[in-house]
């Protein structure tokens, strides 16, 4: 074996002839030319899912929101949920640009890798996020009406059903069957997004972090 | 950019481009997709450029951003086609430079690189191209030991293809 190698390793080094040869200006030509890498990709659909985002953040937010009750803990409540968005947005994508600068390609293979990851990552980060902020503010709404303010034929079916209890329970499940199929469908999206654009990459970089353990 | 940094970039990469059309060849199977990852290259080698600063020689300093663009940066058309049917455009071994016995040899030792995974493709690449074992460890990102691991393995790994 180590022979053959070898054998190949002296013919490898006198192939240069076989090889093919561009001109000056077929490379002149090549350096105009748009990149098509994975990394454009990664930044073009993550611009996308903060531009995604934005838009329902303030699309919500400026939703005139009416309180139902002036108490001071619904307002500081509500207050904060239109805020809070915002300064995270503002968090990931400064965390999301630092990741982006940090890639090179004149790197180790292993950290271009990791840099790439971790630039999607952040973004992935973000929208959990927003997953998570969009069930919380729908459990809020939810009992903030239900609470402060429920509709008659709520009240009356609750009173009238067998036991008040049940009536809850199957609104609890009612609501987290919404959050699962809501979360499912996203999850099922960005694994077809992953599986496209990342999966080489993954599978290379677990390749060479598995030596290093 | 600069005229004159272009023209330096462009003259040192016409000189200089047999390490690229290497990787390529090795990790492509036809003229199409050959030629596709030889301009990602460039674009990448290219983008990379103004901060190449001469710390190392322009053919090292080359060898990185090649194998980052073949393994990690460039995205494979999904038209890609099997080993079986490529028209290598390098491996070709001239017969009358070889006896028939180690001519099939060899094309079958391309053949069972051409197999294997990106990380080991370019082990093998850097092996070729006489790399030491700190150069290789140092361009994928892994220790001296791991690559020497790494390459005893790939040595097996060829072995089991050649001899199933």
């Amino acid at each position: 074996m180590m022979d053959e190698l070898e054998l190949l390793k002296r013919d490898w080094q006198q192939q240069e002839a076989s090889l093919p040869k561009l001109s000056y200006d077929e490379i002149y030509k090549m350096i105009r030319k748009k990149s098509s890498s994975i990394v454009k990709w990664i930044f073009l659909i993550s611009i996308m899912e903060f531009g995604f985002w934005l838009m329902i953040t303030v699309f919500a937010s400026s939703d005139e929101f009416q309180p139902l009750e002036n108490s001071i803990w619904v307002n500081i409540l509500n207050g904060s949920l239109e805020i809070i968005p915002f300064v995270v947005i503002a968090y990931f994508s400064y965390r999301f640009y630092q990741n982006y600068k940090r890639i090179s390609a004149t790197d180790s293979a292993r950290k271009l890798m990791k840099n790439i990851l971790d630039t999607r990552k952040t973004v992935m980060r973000y929208v959990w996020f927003n997953i998570g902020l969009f069930a919380i503010i729908m459990l809020i709404v939810l009992l903030e009406v239900l609470i402060l303010d429920p509709p008659q034929e709520f009240t009356q079916k609750i009173a009238t059903a067998d036991s008040a209890i049940m009536a809850w329970f199957l609104l609890a499940i009612t609501f987290i069957f919404v959050i699962a199929i809501l979360g499912g469908l996203l999850w099922l999206f960005y694994r077809l997004l992953y599986g496209i654009l990342l999966k080489s990459l993954n599978t290379n970089y677990k390749e060479l972090k598995k030596l290093e353990v | 950019m600069n005229k004159e940094l272009e023209h330096q970039f462009v003259t040192e990469l016409e000189s200089n481009q047999n390490i690229v059309h290497k990787v390529c060849s090795l990790y492509t199977n036809n003229r199409d997709a050959h030629n596709d990852l030889f301009q990602e290259i460039t674009i990448q080698l290219w983008k990379a450029y103004p901060k190449f600063r001469g710390e190392a020689k322009f053919s090292t300093w080359m060898y990185r951003v090649a194998l980052n663009t073949a393994i990690t940066l460039y995205r494979k058309s999904k038209r890609r086609i099997k080993t079986q049917d490529y028209e290598s455009v390098v491996f070709k071994i001239k017969a009358q430079e070889y006896d028939d016995t180690e001519e099939r040899q060899l094309q079958l030792m391309y053949d069972a690189v051409k197999q294997l995974g990106d990380i080991d493709k370019a082990l093998v690449f850097l092996y070729l191209e006489d790399k030491n074992y700190t150069e290789i460890a140092d361009t994928l990102g892994i220790s001296e030991v791991n690559a020497r691991v790494k390459m005893n393995r790939i040595k097996n790994k060829l072995r089991t293809i050649l001899n199933p």
